[in-house]
This record gives structure tokens, C-alpha cells and sequence, in this order.
């Protein structure tokens, strides 16, 4: 064993492509260097596992939204089918054997902040070039398309693959100059789009291998996946990177749950008569105001509170008493980036003004969450 | 798929319920949440509220 203590290691000329076990180590390709949020699909807060037929404009697995333009044509599920290295993919399942309109689209996106795309330079002259790899499996085999996308949807680089055995596991991966014009945000808002196609009309689809002014989901001649019924199409291991592919960058299971939250959050006990993390004060005899503190700070204010849609899974706990709720729990504010306000209500037999503690109902509550989304 | 407004607060901002099809209300939002803002464009108009 032997100690290597030095100011620099630079490479034979003195410069900066040494490398160590085969990489050469620059500031692209270390941490930080997938843009992708949940790129394994590790995390799926809203279903849980759970199938979801697409019927609108949907957030599944966190970070990424199905698209449809026709309802009921493909179910999205997180699936424990993966390769070697992962543990879970996206299971997109074909739900009919739809004739794919020129106007239709159908596909799944990741939006990704402005804040972690800015330094790309996308728009400019000195945009970067970027890498997109994955693992995909299908039962179907043939050319397959996506494109990246600016949030104007003006700016398009339609892409396509080849997947050549049908439900075998094949890592693709499609190198992209940088878009050097077009309006690429670079603040909280969508700073670039991640598509993946499933079925793209011929309105939405353009030449593979070129950024274009237009408004394309997809490759021309791309295969439907909706097209055929009952075909199934997985995807993970998600990697946008600058420069040239490297192997996907591992997150511990703690850090990926945080980035998701600050886009999505779900207070999710699974059991009855459960804390919901919910502290506060009655207003009246029916209702109480609770309060709660985001893990991370949101990528902007929330504007909805989600919920299972039955009062009873719900509860307030104050001096008077505890009870079930009335009424589904609602949206209050002061709600802002950082903290939540719910507004809880009960039939009667509050005292105004006493604190008050917000649960899950005491019978039926296990299927109660509240739900706060900051997607792009 | 409606919206309904929410009986109103004074000096709160008006709250509104999305009842689904099957007649369950599982979001209630602002008018600045972005699928109302949606449905709006596509000119519906939100129910009014139930009296208190």
C-alpha cells in the first residue's frame, strides 16, 4: 500500500484528460452529472406500484408525466422488471391496437428545471453537447422515437432507436449537439424536455438527427407502441448528461426521494388513526386550520391539495374530542414554497380556538394521504 | 370532470373542488392551479358553491 500525495495529477502533456480505472474524471461526469430525476424509478409516491390507465395529462412515476390526446390507450406501472444493476423500470402497457392520428400524440416526458439545464448553454453558441442513455425492453422490435424539446415548443431534436429482440433488455444511448438558438429557460420554469414516444402522429413527428423549429414529440416512421394490443414497452436507468455516456450515476434512495419532493410530496401513513404531521388551531366549532413544513423547499408554491376523496380517512384531534371529518380536507393558505396550511372540518363539537392535530381517520384512514404538486 | 367553487372565506383566496366523474372531489385548488386554468380555456365555468 502506498500514499500518492501531490498538488495535481495532470495528464502526460500537462493537461486535463488523465484518467484513473479508464474515466477521466471532469466536472461533467462526476456527481451531479444525470439530470435526470429518478432515472431508475425507484420512486413512484403517487400509485405506488400501482397500474394507472391514462386517461389525461397524468404525473405517474415521479418526474414523469404520460401524455395522450385519445383517453384509455396505455396503463403506466412501476415494475419490479429490470436488468442487472436496477431494481425497478416503468412498464407502459398498450391498452388497444389504436390507429395513431396525425393529431394524436401519446408519450411520456421528464420536464427538467431550468436551474439544472442552465449550464448547457442550450441557445447560445457555446451550448453543450449532451448524452441521453437508457435501458429499454419491448415486446415489440423495430425503430422507436423521442425528441428533446424546449418549453415553447418551438425548438425540437427528434431521436430514434432500434430495438432489435423483442422483452430483451438493450442499453441505448444518442449523443446531441446542443441547440445553439431557440429560447431555453434557465430559472425554475421547464428548462428542456426528455420524450419518449409511444405513438406520434405525423403532425408531431419530424427527420431524426436534427434540431428543428417545430413542435415535434418524435421521429418520423417511429413505431406505436399503442398501436399493437397488449404490447408492453419498460423503461430505466434514464441518464441526460453532458458530453458522452457514462455509466449511470447512483443516488442513495434518500437523496433521489428529496429531489423528487421538492415537485411532488405525499404524506402517506398507510395506516388508521395515524399522525399526519398536521399541528394547528380550531377556527369555529367545525373546523380547524393545521399547518405542516415541506421536507425541501418546493419548486414553486403549490396551488392544489390532493386527497383520497373520502372525509372518514381523515380525523381532528383537539381538547373537545377527536372526530372524523365531514368533508374532505381543502386547499388553505397560507401555503407557499416552503409550508402548507389544510383546512380540516367535522360536523360540529369543536371549541374555536383550541390547538388541534391532524390524523388519519380512526377506521378508515389507512388509505388517507394529502398530496401537494409543484410539476412543471 | 367539474369545478365547484367552495363556499367562500373573507380574506382568503376563492377555493375550488374538482369533483371527478364519480362524483368524489379528490383536489381542491386555487384559480391559479394550472389544469383549472386549463379547463377554464377550454370554457367551462365552475359551479357555484352549495349555501352555507
Amino acid at each position: 500500500m502506498s500514499t500518492i500525495a501531490v498538488n495535481a495529477i495532470t495528464d502526460a502533456s500537462g493537461g486535463n484528460t488523465a484518467s484513473i480505472n479508464g474515466a477521466t474524471p471532469t466536472n461533467d461526469n462526476t456527481m451531479g452529472r444525470n439530470r435526470i430525476i429518478n432515472g431508475d424509478m425507484r420512486i413512484d409516491q403517487r400509485n405506488a406500484g400501482a397500474s394507472v390507465t391514462i386517461n389525461s395529462n397524468q404525473y405517474t412515476l415521479d418526474r414523469y408525466q404520460a401524455i395522450q390526446t385519445q383517453t384509455g390507450k396505455y396503463s403506466v406501472q412501476q415494475s419490479t422488471t429490470a436488468p442487472t444493476g436496477f431494481t425497478n423500470s416503468m412498464l407502459i402497457t398498450s391498452a388497444s391496437a389504436y390507429s395513431v392520428l396525425s393529431t394524436d400524440e401519446f408519450y411520456f416526458r421528464q420536464s427538467i428545471e431550468g436551474y439544472n439545464v442552465s449550464d448547457l448553454a442550450f441557445g447560445t453558441a457555446s451550448a453543450k453537447t449532451v448524452t441521453l442513455s437508457f435501458w429499454v425492453r419491448s415486446s415489440l422490435t423495430g425503430t422507436f422515437g423521442g425528441a428533446l424539446k424546449n418549453n415553447s415548443a418551438n425548438r425540437a431534436y427528434p431521436f430514434t432507436y432500434a430495438i432489435s429482440a423483442a422483452n430483451t433488455w438493450e442499453q441505448k444511448s444518442i449523443t446531441i449537439a446542443g441547440d445553439t438558438t431557440g429560447t431555453w429557460n434557465t430559472g425554475n420554469g421547464r428548462g428542456l424536455q426528455v420524450i419518449f414516444g409511444l405513438g406520434v402522429g405525423a403532425n408531431f413527428s419530424g427527420t431524426a438527427g436534427a434540431w428543428v423549429g417545430a413542435n415535434y414529440s418524435s421521429a418520423t416512421g417511429a413505431t406505436s407502441v399503442v398501436g399493437t394490443n397488449g404490447a408492453t414497452w419498460y423503461i430505466t436507468g434514464v441518464q441526460l448528461e453532458a458530453g458522452s455516456a457514462t455509466s449511470f450515476e447512483r443516488r442513495l434512495y434518500g437523496q433521489e426521494l428529496q429531489l423528487c419532493y421538492r415537485y411532488y410530496y405525499k404524506i402517506f401513513p398507510q395506516a388508521t388513526n395515524s399522525s399526519l404531521s398536521l399541528t394547528g388551531w380550531t377556527n369555529g366549532t367545525t373546523t380547524a386550520v393545521l399547518t405542516g413544513q415541506f421536507p425541501v423547499t418546493m419548486r414553486i408554491a403549490p396551488t392544489a391539495l390532493e386527497q383520497s376523496g373520502t372525509a372518514s380517512n381523515y380525523r381532528i384531534a383537539a381538547s373537545s374530542g377527536a372526530a372524523n371529518c365531514s368533508s374532505v380536507p381543502t386547499f388553505t393558505s397560507p401555503t407557499n414554497e416552503y409550508t402548507f396550511a389544510v383546512a380540516f372540518t367535522v360536523s360540529s363539537g369543536l371549541v374555536s380556538g383550541q390547538g388541534a392535530h391532524g390524523r388519519t381517520g380512526s377506521t378508515t384512514g389507512a388509505s388517507g394521504y394529502l398530496g401537494w404538486s409543484a410539476e412543471l | 370532470m367539474i369545478f365547484k367553487c367552495l363556499p367562500a372565506v373573507d380574506g382568503e383566496p376563492q377555493i375550488y373542488a374538482r369533483i371527478d366523474d364519480d362524483g368524489l372531489c379528490r383536489l381542491t385548488c386555487t384559480e391559479e392551479h394550472p389544469p383549472f386554468q386549463e379547463w377554464l380555456a377550454e370554457g367551462n365555468t365552475p359551479e357555484p358553491a352549495d349555501e352555507v
